[in-house]
């Protein structure tokens, strides 16, 4: 029988300690003053959230600011590579991998006040995998039923055994709600309960919501019954509020840091980091992220015109790749805060497998076109977000370089629903994109990316039997070592294959001005403000 | 035909203008390429997600069924939810519009404060250099995007001189007001160029009148001259212009909104329209067009009460 | 006299536009399009005037190439809501009746939206670019026209040459195009110069937008939107473009008013 032990200690400890063993690129090494407790902090959003339920929403803007309100049986660590204590404090894998067994951790109260229940547990983790409800219901999947066995352990049956049962229980899909209040909220179907509820959603979360304006500003206040404790002993979050401002407008969110309306920042262009790194009243920090910067291409025979599709030709997605210039690329487009890509997935993504992609290489290129029977180019397009200006940074890059091969690149700027529309119905020869991940495991990415029956392939068309075989038997494989191997082999086929343009990878760059402290972010995005605080 | 019934008249064509109104934006919305649904849930949702929410909405349904639904939704009040954010779109506009309307009118009143008095002076001296500085430097705002004059004001005098916040809203009315300063000056500029232009031409035109004339050979004193007619008639001048351009300044809100950060409608519009938020574009557009018809209503109400003549 | 000064200056500028529109090739001192990997983001310099951008493209270059686009879109902004309208204006003026208690709906309906958000919503149901962009200004820019023709066609008709004409027995087409038409369209072509100076405005607010021109034309509002980001750090990105919007606005708005004087149509 199989066990894996859960930590024991107390999981605050933990989390401090891996704060400071993160290998920052921004503030490594840096001495950081004690903990302030009270007083209230300012982030400046790109953009606001939409809906805070954990199993309906479907975006990033609601998915790295919920785990300010809700938490999850298990967390991931700060790295994004494992998981630590949650809501529960233990758990063991029993019977190859069939049974997994939780304890809850004791004491914890929802931000109303009330003692979060085993059936609180039981009811979150049964909507989560009901496949009617949300898109994310596929992550939990693998679980057959879910048990109280008794008031403080939960016992889940699985249907076969699923590799990234742990990472998916620490994913935001599955945070506990208060069942009662949920139930009790106006309406008569999930969807109506959670629209209502998700107006004042309550949690077992470092922070409650109190006032929402949409698109404006969003309020959140300490939770005094948060279960986790500071470097001082008492329980977080130090902030007694915590606000959120929507200034889409980048130039108008750092103007306003600078000025100090704000006391920190989201995603601050790349072009602007070096900027804010010099002055002296900021901090600038770049976390490690999971986000790829990609092209991706059609790779069908022909274009839903009819019309034929060089990309088709792997020759040709070969020689494109060969064509592009990765490190001038990130000197233009994110000056030099970014890294090449060595693999479709990120450097933080578990069983990631670095690779030598298409060092630049004009001549080889020129080699491969007039092997595929396009020595003198082509001509092709990519659409692309109009009014994005990384987008248009980069496809202006990409363009300049291949016409040093030959190809013609067209660009086709697009507003974001209308992409979305010819994307989804394969009507492009590429597109500009962009990706992270939602858990701390390959299979998600893999699946958009490479594993053709879930979207077709980034719905490029790409479709190889062997990486579909591989990752389907990955869904089950629990020996880490095979594992491993099962994703060596897909990422080093999909290389070769290169049904996309591969780019680079960006940190998540967040700036405050320096007498705010203590937030992280983790590589798959979240946002954690319970240890945040603001000195004088 | 007299004022009441003229008045009545007026009022009675606002509701059938506003049904067609809503019905050409009804239409308008779902010509854009494109579905709420994708836009909403992105790239990555399955066919059968985008086909049950597509239904959750009603989006499935005829688009007759939906355009009836609409307008009798219309009628008793009921104008939806937003697709995006859940919420009623009478809370969503209701939370932004004060901002759009303070941003508007401190800018109207801006506009009247700096060009009222500029026209006169330019007008009493007539091509001296005072007149030919004021007309350069209007001429030179008329001709400067409004985006750029933001920018240029938010880095000046609110980034580096910081006399000013950079953006926002604040709480409370002093504090809307001193954050509204500068997008509401922004937006001031291009129509006090335009109104000053015209106030000066229309004064000039009163000054030569007859019955300037007249008044000054019954030895009215110029003062009482320039109070009586030349005011009253700028005053008409002002208004008539000022009902033209509420629509625009309105329309000039939305980047305004978007450089200044201004939690208004004019960039929930533009955002609605990329999000294919039908319930939000459609709700919006009624509101901003009652708006402006109240405005067009207004202006000739206060044109008629300046203007005897008006009014047929 | 005083007329001639602000229309010889109005001329001028436009005249340096046009020459840079039509030979951009004999004013730019370097590709436009080029990269320079060596001068990222320079500051005004000897070898570039008006400093370069985050690629290293030189802006001076990219502004002047960027007059053809603009120019165009003056022009073309202006074309369509002109033709649209003074068509429009001419015949409700002249006919009046149903047709005019249509066109004043009509026109009221078009008037009460927001000018710029109709166009947005227009050029978002479109796609952005430049066509669809013309396309939603005429569909909106068509009253100002209409409204102006129709006031001027109202006061020819009264005039003594028309009741001539229809003593001659004249066609109401040759009275309409050959007499009426020539004497109401001054008023018209005066606004649609100042119009001009009104349509590069709007290009460049829906370039700075993402909604006008795309690359790689080169439009001055793009090119502002380009240096957006760095405006704190690299002001002169947007300082080039941001100077030549103003030079082509003052010019086509000099070049009006010098006009009207000179006409003497009232404004």
């Amino acid at each position: 029988m199989e066990t894996i032990k859960g930590l024991t200690r107390r999981a605050s400890l933990a989390l401090a300690a891996s704060f400071t063993a993160l290998p920052m690129l921004g503030i490594s090494g840096q001495a950081q003053a004690a903990p302030v407790r009270g007083g209230k902090m300012i982030y400046g959003r790109y953009a606001d959230s939409m809906f805070l339920d954990p199993v309906l929403n479907d975006a990033n803007v609601d998915i790295w600011v919920m785990t300010n309100l809700f938490d999850t049986l298990l967390q991931p660590t700060a790295d994004g590579t494992g998981v630590q204590p949650g809501l529960a404090t233990k758990w063991m894998l029993e019977d190859g991998g069939k049974k997994l067994v939780l304890t809850l951790r004791e004491g914890v109260k929802f931000a109303n006040g009330t003692p979060m229940e085993a059936s609180d547990v039981k009811w979150s983790l049964d909507r989560a995998r009901n496949p009617k409800l949300g898109p994310w219901g596929d992550l939990v999947s693998s679980i057959a039923d879910v048990a109280v066995t008794n008031p403080s352990t939960i016992t889940i049956m699985m249907k076969t055994p699923d590799p990234t049962i742990l990472a998916a229980l620490a994913t935001f899909n599955t945070a506990i709600l208060p069942q009662k209040l949920f139930e009790a909220a106006a309406g008569a179907t999930d969807e109506e309960k959670a629209k209502a509820f998700a107006e004042r959603p309550i949690g077992t979360g470092p922070f409650l919501l109190s006032d929402w304006k949409r698109e404006v500003s969003m309020k959140l206040v300490r939770n005094p019954h948060y279960w986790k404790k500071g470097a001082d002993g008492q329980a977080l979050p130090y902030l007694d509020e915590l606000e959120f401002q929507i200034i889409k407008d980048d130039s108008t969110r750092l103007l306003k840091l600078k000025a100090g309306e704000i006391h920190g920042t989201e995603l601050v262009p790349l072009t602007r980091v070096k900027e804010l790194q010099a002055d002296p009243n900021l901090r600038m920090e770049l976390w490690p992220s999971t986000r790829v910067v990609y092209l991706s291409m059609n790779n069908r025979p022909k274009l839903k015109d009819g019309s034929a599709n060089p990309l088709s030709n792997v020759k040709v997605r070969q020689a494109l790749n060969y064509a592009v210039n990765k490190d001038a690329m990130i000197a233009i487009v994110t000056q030099g805060q970014g890294v090449p890509m060595t693999s479709f997935m990120s450097r933080t993504t578990p069983l990631y497998f670095k690779q030598d992609l298409y060092k630049v290489d004009v001549a080889k290129a020129k080699a491969l076109l007039a092997e595929a029977g396009f020595p003198q180019g082509f001509e092709t397009s990519t659409m692309l977000v109009s009014g994005n200006q990384d987008q248009l940074n980069i496809a202006t890059a990409v363009q300049q370089m291949w016409a040093a091969v030959g190809v013609k690149l067209k660009l086709e700027p697009l507003d974001n629903a209308s992409l979305t529309k010819r994307y989804r119905a394969d009507d492009f020869s590429m597109r500009t994109g962009a990706w992270t991940n939602d858990i701390a495991d390959p299979g998600q990415i893999t699946s958009y990316f490479a594993y053709f029956p879930n979207i077709g392939s980034l719905h490029t068309g790409f479709q190889n039997d062997r990486i579909d075989a591989l990752y389907k038997s990955s869904l089950e494989e629990i020996d880490p070592a095979k594992r491993a191997a099962q994703y060596k082999e897909i990422q080093e086929i999909y290389a070769v294959q290169a049904p996309i343009l591969f780019l680079f990878e960006t940190p998540y760059a967040v700036a405050f001005r320096k007498n705010a402290e203590g937030f992280v972010q983790i590589p798959l995005g979240n946002n954690l403000f319970e240890a945040a605080y603001v000195t004088k | 035909m007299n004022r009441g019934t003229w008045l009545l008249g007026r009022l009675a064509q606002i509701v059938p203008s506003f049904l067609a109104i809503g019905g050409l934006v009804f239409v308008l919305a779902r010509l854009l390429p494109g579905d709420p649904v994708s836009a909403v849930l992105g790239d990555r949702a399955s066919d059968a997600t985008i086909a049950r929410l597509t239904a959750q909405l009603g989006l499935d349904r005829s688009i007759l069924s939906q355009l009836f639904g609409f307008l009798s939704g219309i009628l008793q009040g009921q104008l939806g939810d937003s697709i995006a954010y859940r919420v009623p779109v009478t809370r969503l506009i209701g939370e932004r519009l004060p901002a759009t309307l303070m941003l508007t009118g401190f800018a109207l009143i801006l506009a009247i404060v700096i060009a009222v008095p500029l026209a006169f002076v330019a007008a009493l001296r007539e091509n001296r250099w005072p007149d030919l500085v004021i007309r350069g430097v209007f001429q030179v705002g008329l001709s400067t995007p409004v985006f750029y004059v933001g920018l240029l004001l938010l880095t000046g005098l609110a980034a580096r001189a910081r006399l000013f916040p950079v953006g926002g809203y604040g709480e409370g009315w002093l504090e809307h007001l001193w954050y509204l300063f500068l997008p509401a000056l922004t937006l001031a500029f291009s129509f006090a160029a335009i109104l000053m232009r015209s106030l000066r031409s229309a004064i000039l035109l009163v000054l030569t009148a007859e019955f300037v004339d007249f008044a000054r050979s019954k030895g009215l004193r110029p003062g009482l001259i320039l109070g009586r007619h030349v005011l009253r008639n700028a005053l008409i001048a002002t208004v008539t212009l000022v009902g033209l351009h509420v629509g625009s300044l309105l329309g000039g809100a939305v980047i305004t909104e978007s450089v200044f950060a201004v939690p208004g409608v004019g960039r929930l519009m533009v955002d609605s329209i990329f999000a294919r938020d039908y319930p939000v574009i459609q709700a919006l557009t009624l509101i901003l067009a009652v708006l402006v018809s109240l405005a067009f209503l207004v202006t000739d109400i206060v044109q008629m009460w300046l203007d005897p003549r008006v009014g047929r | 006299m005083r007329a001639k000064i602000p229309l010889a200056t109005g001329m001028f500028l436009l005249a340096v536009m046009l020459s840079f529109a039509a030979f951009p090739g004999w004013f730019t001192p370097h590709d436009p399009l080029e990269f320079d990997f060596e001068a990222l983001m320079a500051p005004p310099s000897a070898a570039h005037f008006f400093g370069t951008d985050q690629f290293g493209r030189d802006i001076l270059s990219r502004t002047i190439a960027a007059a053809r686009v603009d120019l165009q879109i003056a022009v073309f902004a202006m074309l369509g809501p002109l033709l649209i309208g003074s068509l429009i204006g001419l015949m409700v003026g002249w006919f009046g009746g149903v047709a005019d208690a249509v066109f004043g709906r009509l026109a009221d309906l078009v008037v009460t939206f927001p000018f710029l958000v109709l166009v947005i919503a227009i050029v978002a149901v479109l796609g952005p670019g430049l066509i669809n962009m013309y396309i939603a200004v005429a569909c909106v820019g068509w009253v100002a026209y209409a409204r102006l023709m129709r006031g001027e066609v109202r006061v020819q008709k009264s005039a003594d040459y028309v009741a001539a004409g229809r003593v001659l027995g004249y066609s109401t087409g040759r009275i309409l195009f050959g007499h009426v038409l020539p004497n109401a369209i001054r008023p018209v072509l005066v606004y649609a110069i100042t119009d001009m100076a009104l349509a590069i405005l709007l290009g460049s607010s829906l370039g700075y937008l993402g909604l006008g021109a795309q690359p790689p034309e080169a439009e001055w509002g793009v090119l502002i939107a380009d240096g957006k980001n760095f405006f704190s750090t690299a002001p002169w990105i947007s300082l080039a473009p941001g100077i030549a919007i103003v030079l082509a606005g003052l010019g086509f708005s000099l070049a009006g008013d010098g006009l009207a004087a000179l006409l003497d149509v009232k404004r």
